[in-house]
């Protein structure tokens, strides 16, 4: 009686799970079929679900996918482990989504799944952080790590005055465009300014709080720090916070990647004197835009530019789509943006 | 588990036959509501993602059963991650050597776990605790945080990605594990050992059981499990980091007790874990398909456990209770 | 003396720091940089408090870490409606309350194992606040940071009352009755039932105490900056089980003191801006926070061994 009811059970579920065939999604797999004018699904994954950087990224999206139709997922890791985007993408493919926007978290670990998904007919853009460069069609570049690393770098020899030590908030030692950030600070303080001095390199988890206690033992472990610059956009607002507390507005600079709604107080009482970043909705936006053409084969390898919706022309330089060059958010223009 | 019924009633009640029905429900369901799910290609998928987990879990079965806990298994990953990278790419071994090493290293961790736990007998929660932070630590010193492993090569990489005989490579590594910890711990007297030193470490010492050496052994497999789980780890992602493993610690426990395993030892099975792997793996992926938003996996993985621990301890309740009834209470007889 | 080595060993420890810094890096001693560092770990301090109760009654709560999300995202969502500041805090209590009570209703009322019901929930709500906070900051109004006070007497008086409710509780445990009934519990729940205490409704009360102390820490972390990061409270359960375990509470219940805890959280606590004055690079930290781990329960065990012989 026992054996049978277990046996019941097993080829029931057998049964059920056998009734559907492999599936092997051909050229963009079908998740609403219709016959003549086919909905593009588009998927896009931002490093991590709850980070306020990609909530906005994530708002263009949206919009530029309320303009074309398509049907857009966003699904993101929730946890920190590496491997949760890996699987995500792995989820897609079996899905059948006909073209994956990606904010890498691992280059090469993520090539891994993004092959397989261009091996399927899936088309494959990344956003924000690249992959490997034969694991997608394009890249949307919001300004190429150099240009990130030397506009931090440039933006604190201004501040500075071009020599004195400053110190470096990173959101966490693994995270690999933020390495590749500090390279080309490194660089360039090296070629440029080789009077500034980078005394420490801390990291906050990308944990607010953290940054802020990190901040106040930096401040009182070098005296003659002049300026904070952090790569993370968790990073300023808590540096801000620990630079208020311990008096020292004014006399340490307060820089780094940052959105601008979480820094307007602190800009405007002067403790941060500028986050830079660049408008992620519009990052989002040319996302969706570039995914959505390159889905339907209006974009190529070899175009040289690119029309997205209402944001007009984008350059491409070699498989890069250039939103342009980073933006310095100031206590002269921080009120005009709102996100 | 209700032993003292019988029939078909005792098989019906039984922890894992409830957890198995969950799992067909939710097979069935997220078969019909979400899209390609009951695929063959994406139950290849579930069983790629969950292997690793699916690794921990059955190494965690045996220490919880000996009344222990390893809450020090995913920093373990991480480490052996980062030190297989590193024997292959900076000490130049063959991959097979590199492996064997990592082993080795697994093995050597779970042997401090082991010597604290059972030759100082010190409470394995705050050990594990220790060592939980300890082995990310020195997974990150060593790599300073930044460094990371990759371009493997294609053959290695095949266990990670690739299909043999049309299933995963690295299912046979697992079924592989899964046979030997189920013959370990259900047909071995190291595995009666086991459940006699969870329920009372002070009898097993006197029924002649070797406790310490048991325990020993316990702890040593889960360092072992724990450097092949990172091996088949760095393959599937192709690059080895420090931070790989995080959370996977409290995801194993969370199968192994959600598959009938009493946290306090002396009960579970092995196919019980296997069911709680499966049932949580399916969940992920089922809600991935269902475009439902990820974060109610986690919330149904946490309702599910308090409902799985509940339904353990209602029927002793309910009997506590019908007995209780008919018994006078001593308790108000105390002057 | 050797009633306390534990306790008394640990705050040695932290003297050993203190001194090697004082001689290294006296840049540390800097009166308002301590401060702030101090202020930062008060709510941390109020949770191990809570903590060290949950554990000397032989019961775990690594829940904290998400009540205390949720509790500073309500709190934060709460001043920016303009309620008054004291309704906030009550609030903030009330929900930190409410989860303490949920944990134990389940170990209490139904007997369940606190680790696996305090992983359950802990997993529960914080998927939960993700999901419906999607990781967006509140902005708090002006005038809630430092209750409106300026920032030196803020920053005491979330000190001090940090100190009083460690230095209540520690008076409480040791000279009411009830602190004495945590402790029965703790060491033999059976023959504290025996003796006329009610062990599952201390369980009970211990873990509404504990989500309570979390509330009430949550709001104090809460008016230290402009805005909530539902982020906040990551990993807490960690510090404030290392803290307390540091400290010399015994995890299988029925002993340990609370100033134990206090030197023990300090010391943990100091370990993150000793390396920053030291020099030394940040990914040490976790090493030798399991090594203080690892040590302080080896002492523990050489001399429980020694004792056994």
């Amino acid at each position: 009686m026992r054996k049978t009811l277990l046996l019941l059970l097993a080829v029931a579920v057998a049964a059920i799970s056998g009734c559907n065939q492999s599936s092997k999604a051909p050229s963009g797999g079908n998740v609403t079929p219709t016959p003549a004018a086919r909905q593009i699904t588009i998927a896009f994954l931002p490093k991590s679900k709850g980070n306020a950087y990609f909530v906005s990224c994530a708002k263009g999206a949206q919009k530029a996918d309320d303009e074309l139709g398509d049907r857009l997922i966003i699904d993101g890791p929730t946890d920190p482990d590496p491997a949760r985007q890996n699987e995500i993408v792995e989820n897609w493919i079996t899905l059948g989504v006909d073209v994956i926007a990606a904010s890498c978290e691992n280059k090469e670990g993520i090539s891994t799944a993004l092959r397989k998904a261009e091996a399927k007919g899936i088309k494959v853009v990344t956003y924000d952080a690249d992959a490997l460069p034969d694991a997608r069609s394009f890249f949307v570049n919001q300004a190429t790590p150099q240009g990130i690393g030397f506009a931090l770098m440039d933006e604190a020899a201004r501040l500075c005055g071009t020599n004195g030590e400053f110190a470096v908030i990173t959101g966490s030692l693994t995270a690999e465009n933020q390495t590749e950030w500090r390279k080309f600070v490194e660089e360039r303080r090296a070629a440029a300014y080789p009077d500034m001095k980078c005394v420490a390199v801390e990291a906050c988890d990308d944990l607010k709080d953290k940054a802020q206690s990190e901040t106040t033992a930096l401040l009182s472990t070098y005296p003659d720090l002049k300026l904070i610059l952090s790569t993370t956009s968790l990073g300023v607002p808590g540096a801000a916070e620990a630079i208020k507390q311990a008096g020292k507005t004014g006399t340490v600079k307060n820089i780094g990647l940052g959105l601008p709604n979480e820094n307007k107080r602190y800009v405007h009482d002067g403790v941060t004197q500028g986050v830079i970043l660049w408008k992620t909705a519009d990052l989002g936006y040319l996302t969706v835009y570039a995914a959505d053409a390159l889905a339907k084969g209006a974009l190529k390898p070899g175009d040289k530019t690119f029309k997205a919706g209402s944001l007009g022309e984008f350059e491409i330089q070699g498989d890069n789509i250039m939103l342009g060059k980073p933006f310095t958010f100031n206590q002269d223009n921080i009120d005009q943006f709102d996100f | 588990m209700n032993t003292d019924q019988h029939g078909y009633k005792s098989i019906l009640l039984r922890h894992e036959t409830i957890l198995f029905v969950v799992l067909a429900v939710e097979w069935i369901f997220f078969d019909a509501v979400g899209h390609n799910f009951g695929t063959y290609d994406n139950t290849c998928d579930i069983l790629r993602h969950s292997c690793e987990i699916g690794l921990l879990a059955l190494a965690m079965t045996p220490v919880i059963l000996t009344g222990g806990i390893d809450l020090s298994v995913g920093s373990l990953l991480g480490l052996c991650a980062i030190l297989f990278g590193k024997f292959w790419r900076d000490a130049g071994m063959p991959l097979p050597l590199a492996a064997a090493c990592t082993i080795g290293v697994g093995a050597l961790a779970g042997g401090l776990n082991a010597s604290l736990i059972a030759w100082l007998r010190l409470p394995p929660l705050i050990v594990t605790l220790g060592t939980f932070s300890l082995f990310r630590g020195l997974a990150e010193a060593i790599t300073h945080g930044v460094d990371t492993f990759t371009d493997f090569p294609a053959s290695f990489l095949f266990l990670g990605q690739e299909r043999w005989l049309g299933i995963p490579a690295q299912a046979l590594v697992f079924i592989a594990a899964v046979i030997f910890f189920w013959l370990l711990v259900h047909r071995t007297t190291f595995g009666r050992s086991f459940r006699a030193i969870g329920f009372s470490p002070e009898g097993a010492r006197y029924a002649g059981i070797p406790v310490g050496r048991r325990m020993a052994m316990v702890y040593v497999l889960a360092g072992i499990v724990s450097a092949i789980a990172a091996i088949i780890y760095t393959a599937r992602l192709g690059q080895a980091k420090a931070d790989a493993g995080t959370g996977y610690e409290l995801f194993a426990i969370t199968a192994v007790v959600l598959g009938g395993t009493s946290i306090f030892g002396g009960v579970g099975s092995v196919h019980g874990t296997l069911l709680g792997v499966a049932a949580i793996a399916v969940l992920h992926s089922g809600i991935a398909h269902a475009l439902l938003p990820g974060e109610m996996a986690g919330m149904l993985t946490g309702v599910l456990l308090i409902l799985a621990l509940a339904g353990s301890t209602l029927p002793k309740m309910i009997s506590g209770l019908r007995a209780r009834k008919s018994t006078p209470r001593l308790a108000k007889q105390i002057p | 003396m050797k009633k306390y080595f534990r306790e008394i060993s640990v705050a040695a420890a932290l003297g050993i720091l203190l001194l090697a810094l004082a001689v290294f890096a006296p840049s540390f001693f800097q009166p308002q940089p301590l401060l702030s560092l101090v202020t930062r770990e008060a709510p941390t301090l109020v949770v191990a408090c809570g903590m060290a109760l949950v554990i000397i009654c032989r019961q775990i709560d690594i829940s904290v870490g998400s009540q205390f999300a949720v509790c500073s995202v309500c709190a934060g969502l709460f001043a920016a409606m303009h309620w008054p500041l004291v309704l906030v805090l009550a609030a903030s209590v009330l929900i930190g309350a409410a989860f303490g009570a949920f944990n134990g209703a389940l170990v209490a009322g139904l007997g369940l194992p606190s680790i696996v019901v305090t992983l359950a929930t802990m997993v529960t709500w914080r998927e939960g606040l993700r999901w419906l906070r999607q990781g967006v900051w509140v902005d708090l109004p002006n005038g809630v940071q430092w209750f409106g006070l300026p920032q030196m007497t803020g920053q005491w008086t979330l000190v001090l009352v940090a100190l009083a409710i460690l230095i209540l509780l520690a008076l409480a445990l040791k000279h009411f009755a009830i602190g004495r009934f945590i402790y029965a519990v703790g060491s033999d729940a059976e023959a504290a039932r025996l003796a006329g205490i009610r062990p599952r409704l201390m369980t009970f009360g211990v873990f509404v105490f504990m989500g309570a102390l979390t509330g009430l820490a949550a709001m104090m972390n809460t008016i230290q900056s402009p805005q909530v990061d539902p982020n906040s409270g990551t990993g807490l359960e960690l510090k404030t089980i290392a803290a307390v375990v540091v400290g010399g509470v015994a995890i299988s219940g029925g002993r340990g003191k609370l100033w134990g805890v206090f030197a023990g959280l300090l010391l943990l606590a100091c370990i993150s801006p000793a390396l920053t004055h030291l020099h030394v690079e940040a990914y040490w930290e976790k090493v030798i926070q399991g090594a203080i781990i690892l040590l302080a329960v080896v002492t523990d065990g050489l001399r429980n061994r020694r004792k056994s012989i």
